[in-house]
């Protein structure tokens, strides 16, 4: 168990004219026993880096340390971590048994007595004991699944490297695993790096989540930060399901003015001062339907059970909105909208980056859709803010 | 409905009927000449009374091709019990010494160590080719795979010439060390490793294991069903050699085909032996076959099917 370190770690692939900057100077530190989970589209970089992590490639420039042990030069056997792949990546022609003693018989000199021993312990922790005889093409994904992470616990490592181990699962096995692995990973209290490309496994699972683009590390943070105040337009869209709104919208002193009727006065004009226009941003469940507001023509809606999207045009403007399962407007019909503008996310047009979000706002928030967990540190509430309907200006609309 | 089923039913007759065509045309003559290797040569060869019901002359014919003395097609064990005391190594020892070996003997050692030999040089170049980037990779392999197009005819003088300077004329060793890196082999294992999974080698890189571990640990284990049809390849190629060997070995040290050339005399081809050493000759393969088959075809359909 230990702390990872990532010192400017940067990995090109190919040479002279034809390299590829797959991962760019990033700076990360995994505190000892943490489940970090690196999110991102894919080709962003977050699998590289894990690889990087794990020694199954060479960093190009850059250092990355295990503790106070720089293992940026040693070889993936030599690194003493346990890696859990997308396809399991079990030894076909080995049974279950010789599966999970099959690193240990390679890595350390313990009596094939004492092995088997720990692959029973193992088994039965993941109750997987009967399974013990069968070869991997006996086993169902879930089955294969356990035992790839059996695999990975039985070594005791110093790090679990996991790319995407649960993608291949149906979502109702999914989410059952998805709890397993954090109960697992809390009670063995190891290092865990977690690759998903799916944000909602990130927010739910990760004591922080760190979000890649392009290469390039956006934010690192709890699943509160990164989605109440996330660094830039990136990370606000990246995080939340569905996505964020976000258009454009012309800066007049106090006053935006975005496509269709879209106009709304800001009470604090600090963010927008000295631009001409700027991109605004409403979560979909910041989004309220009111009698009198900003008019929206209806598309779609779509009935979840526990809550409605409403999927609307503002002008030329795709927007979605959560909306509450009683309220059915029907496609064709005009609604009108308003929201809290300490809901109200803002970014410079240029660059991206963040100019209000909603923590600025210091919106109460509640426990809603993204469950919070133990052992992540919140330092403004429990959970980012899906709903609340405190505070909410109705009296927006010019 | 009805017409489709009838349509369905024709053409399922025809294509069985073209598979048995093609399975009549090649076990015919197999047939006939195991038929003639129990017959004597007169009766075979009459053009008035062909027959195709075996007779009771293959040990007759059996016997004389053992007579003769410019092949010897099976060997024998000199005199040795006076070594019989001097413990298993010994008698091991003796026992390879008297070996008078014949050619079925011959061609069975050669093929065999042949074939175990080429399928690791191959499947290590096949995995090394597959499963590793290194410079000038893709031209080293395409210079490999053009070499199958040199037929053995112009490639025997040369090697002929490099086994002499190396002193192993008349050795078994010359049959089988110039052919030990089989292209085509080479080729099959190639295809056939590019299908395990990269993930599967790094877990096992994870899990501690060095490159080579991976190679015999994971890789080989995986490729069972190829490597037996390639060995099945491996064999018959070896086994059906015959200018090479005709070149470089003394008279006894024959293998089959070189042997059953010798059955072709001056003055007349003694045919009843002939169909005795070639039934003789299908045996080892036959026996191979019927131990490999299950594995020799799930080996030739792998990879074609991308999982």
């Amino acid at each position: 168990m230990s702390r990872i370190t990532l010192d400017t770690v940067r990995k090109e692939f190919g040479s002279g004219g034809d390299k590829i900057l797959a991962v760019e100077d990033v700076d990360l530190e995994i505190r000892d026993g943490e489940f970090l989970v690196l999110v991102g589209p894919s080709g962003c970089g977050k699998t590289t880096t894990l690889r990087c992590v794990a020694g199954l490639e060479d960093v190009t420039s850059g250092r990355i340390t295990f503790g106070d042990r720089d293992v940026t030069g040693l070889r993936a056997r030599e690194r003493d971590v346990a890696m859990v792949f997308q396809n399991y990546a079990l030894y076909p022609h080995m049974d279950v048994r010789r599966n999970l003693g099959f690193g240990l018989k390679l890595s350390t000199k313990l009596p094939a007595a004492e092995i088997d021993q720990q692959v029973e312990d193992v088994a039965e922790m993941l109750g997987i004991e009967e399974l013990l005889g069968q070869k991997p093409k006996e086993l169902s994904g879930g089955q294969q699944q356990r035992v790839a992470l059996g695999r990975a616990i039985i070594r005791d490592p110093e790090a679990f490297l996991m790319d995407e181990p649960l993608s291949n699962l149906d979502a109702k096995l999914r989410s059952q695993m998805r709890t397993e692995l954090q109960t697992l990973q809390h009670e063995l209290d190891v290092t865990t790096v977690y690759v998903t490309h799916d944000q909602t496994e990130a927010m739910a699972m990760g004591d922080r989540i760190a979000v890649m683009n392009g290469g390039t590390l956006q934010q690192v943070g709890t699943a509160e930060e990164v989605y109440r105040d996330p660094v830039n337009e990136f990370v606000a869209d990246f995080i939340g399901s569905p996505s964020i709104n976000v258009f454009d919208a012309t800066v007049d002193g106090a006053r935006l003015d975005g496509p269709g009727e879209f106009s709304y006065h800001l009470s604090e004009t600090d963010p927008v001062e000295g631009l001409r226009t700027v991109r605004v941003g409403i979560r979909p469940e910041d989004i309220q339907l009111v009698d009198n507001g900003i008019k929206l023509g209806v598309n779609v809606l779509e009935p979840m059970g526990n809550e409605n999207f409403l999927y609307a045009t503002l002008g030329e403007q795709e927007v979605t909105a959560r909306i509450d399962p009683t309220n059915r407007p029907h496609p064709g019909e005009s609604v009108s909208f308003a929201f809290d503008e300490a809901a109200l996310y803002l970014f410079d047009p240029e660059t991206g980056a963040s100019l209000k979000t909603k923590r600025d706002g210091e919106v109460p928030t509640t426990p809603d859709s993204i469950p919070n967990r133990e052992g992540v540190e919140s330092t403004t509430g429990t959970g980012p803010d899906t709903g609340s309907n405190d505070d909410r200006m109705e009296e927006t609309v010019e | 409905m009805r017409e489709e089923t009838r349509r369905e039913a024709v053409w399922q007759f025809l294509t069985y009927g073209f598979i048995l065509l093609g399975a009549v045309t090649t076990l015919v003559p197999l047939y006939w000449i195991f038929v003639a290797s129990t017959l004597k040569e007169s009766e075979f060869l009459s053009s008035t009374d062909p027959r195709l019901i075996p007779g009771d002359s293959f040990l007759g014919n059996f016997g004389a091709l053992r007579a003769r003395e410019n092949v010897q097609f099976v060997g024998h064990v000199g005199e040795m019990t006076q070594y019989v005391d001097l413990g298993p190594v010994y008698f091991a020892y003796d026992f390879w010494n008297l070996w008078n070996m014949g050619a079925i003997e011959s061609s069975i050692f050669i093929a065999g160590v042949y074939t175990i030999l080429s399928l690791l040089l191959c499947s290590m170049a096949g995995f090394a080719f597959a499963k590793y980037e290194f410079r000038f990779k893709q031209p080293i392999f395409y210079a490999i795979l053009a070499t199958l197009i040199l037929p053995i005819q112009l490639l025997v003088i040369p090697l002929f010439l490099l086994v002499s300077q190396i002193g192993l004329t008349n050795s078994y060793w010359a049959i089988i060390l110039p052919w030990l890196a089989n292209p085509l082999g080479i080729f099959l294992m190639r295809q056939n490793m590019r299908s395990i999974p990269d993930a599967l080698l790094e877990s096992a890189r994870m899990d501690g294991a060095t490159e080579f571990q991976l190679y015999y640990k994971i890789a080989l284990p995986t490729m069972k069903s190829s490597l037996a049809a390639l060995s099945i390849i491996l064999f018959l190629f070896q086994w059906n050699l015959f200018l090479f060997p005709l070149v470089i070995l003394d008279q006894g040290k024959y293998t089959i085909p070189v042997a059953i050339n010798q059955l072709v005399g001056a003055q007349r081809v003694y045919y009843d032996q002939i169909m005795v050493a070639a039934t003789l000759s299908i045996i080892p393969i036959f026996i191979l076959f019927l131990f490999l088959q299950k594995q020799f075809v799930s080996g030739i359909l792998a990879g074609s099917v991308k999982e």
